[in-house]
């Protein structure tokens, strides 16, 4: 009953294959720590796979910020497409931002004189 | 219903595809591909994270955040884990809905910098980061220039605050 459960296991293939992505920092939890799967000894952050069949299947996740974030949902969506038939609700819930493109108005507050 | 859990009472679902477009039929404005897929939903921290890296990224952008919140992103940072990126979204309030959002700034401007050329610049630039990045329109950037920050005061000592000449009001 535990292992063998269906939404279970799918939940546990969801978060590999979108962890997987490149594009993709880590999953999260969501707005209200809502979005999570509880499995024996752990609880599976990002995926929450309802047991409702028509109910969406809800992943949250953190993207980095180098490319446009509709494409790379795009991406996720066909990826996650080929595990389930289910709709899918994807929630970009943070970015990680750049830390090399966060400062430079900190460098350039020096180069303007007077 | 446009939150977070679709309603659970859709008996005898004959295919995934038409129990999904009954599923979230009750959310207005979703893109069409979405309503058979599911939602894909951005969070409000995204846009402001994205908002606030582009508006720095000017080079007149001193820093960001009026007086209260610049003194509470200091704080901010300093708390482990509450403070991961605080300093991305000092000033920065974002309002998103569907298709759409809206942005306002609380800059503080370098000496020297042509106030309006760069309240310019700078929501080009917002403007441009958060569509790009996000697919949202950005319908509106209103910028508010608290504070002008001189080159000799390096300690952030409090220069003659500047009226926000260049932020437009709603209802121009």
């Amino acid at each position: 009953m535990t292992t063998s459960e269906p939404g279970e296991l799918l939940a546990r293939r969801l978060a590999e294959l979108v962890s997987a992505h490149p594009a993709v920092s880590r999953l999260d939890a969501g707005p209200w720590n809502a979005v999570a799967t509880w499995i024996p000894g752990r609880r599976l952050v990002g995926v929450r796979v309802p047991d409702e069949p028509a109910a969406p299947v809800e992943v949250a996740v953190v993207l980095g910020l180098d490319r446009p974030l509709p494409e790379v949902v795009r991406e996720l969506r066909a990826a996650i497409a080929t595990l389930t038939p289910r709709p899918v609700d994807l929630t970009v819930a943070d970015v990680d931002a750049p830390p090399q493109r966060a400062r430079p108005a900190a460098t350039a507050a020096v180069e303007i004189g007077p | 219903m446009t939150s977070s859990t679709p309603s659970p009472t859709i008996p005898a679902a004959s295919t995934a595809t038409t129990a999904a477009a009954g599923g979230v039929a009750g959310s207005p404005g979703r893109l069409a591909e979405d309503t058979a897929q599911g939602r894909t939903t951005i969070a409000a921290s995204v846009v402001q994270k994205i908002a606030g890296i582009a508006a720095r990224e000017i080079s007149g952008v001193h820093s960001m955040g009026g007086g209260v919140s610049r003194a509470f992103g200091a704080i901010r940072e300093r708390i482990p884990g509450g403070g991961a990126g605080a300093s991305n979204i000092a000033g920065v309030q974002v309002e998103v809905g569907e298709k759409q959002a809206a942005v306002d700034l609380d800059i503080v401007v370098e000496y020297g910098a042509s106030i309006v050329d760069l309240a310019r610049a700078v929501r080009r630039n917002v403007i441009t980061a958060v569509e790009r990045m996000t697919g949202l329109e950005v319908i509106e950037v209103n910028i508010a220039v608290n504070d002008i920050h001189l080159p000799d005061d390096d300690d952030d000592v409090d220069a003659p605050a500047v009226p926000a000449t260049p932020a437009p009001s709603r209802v121009e």
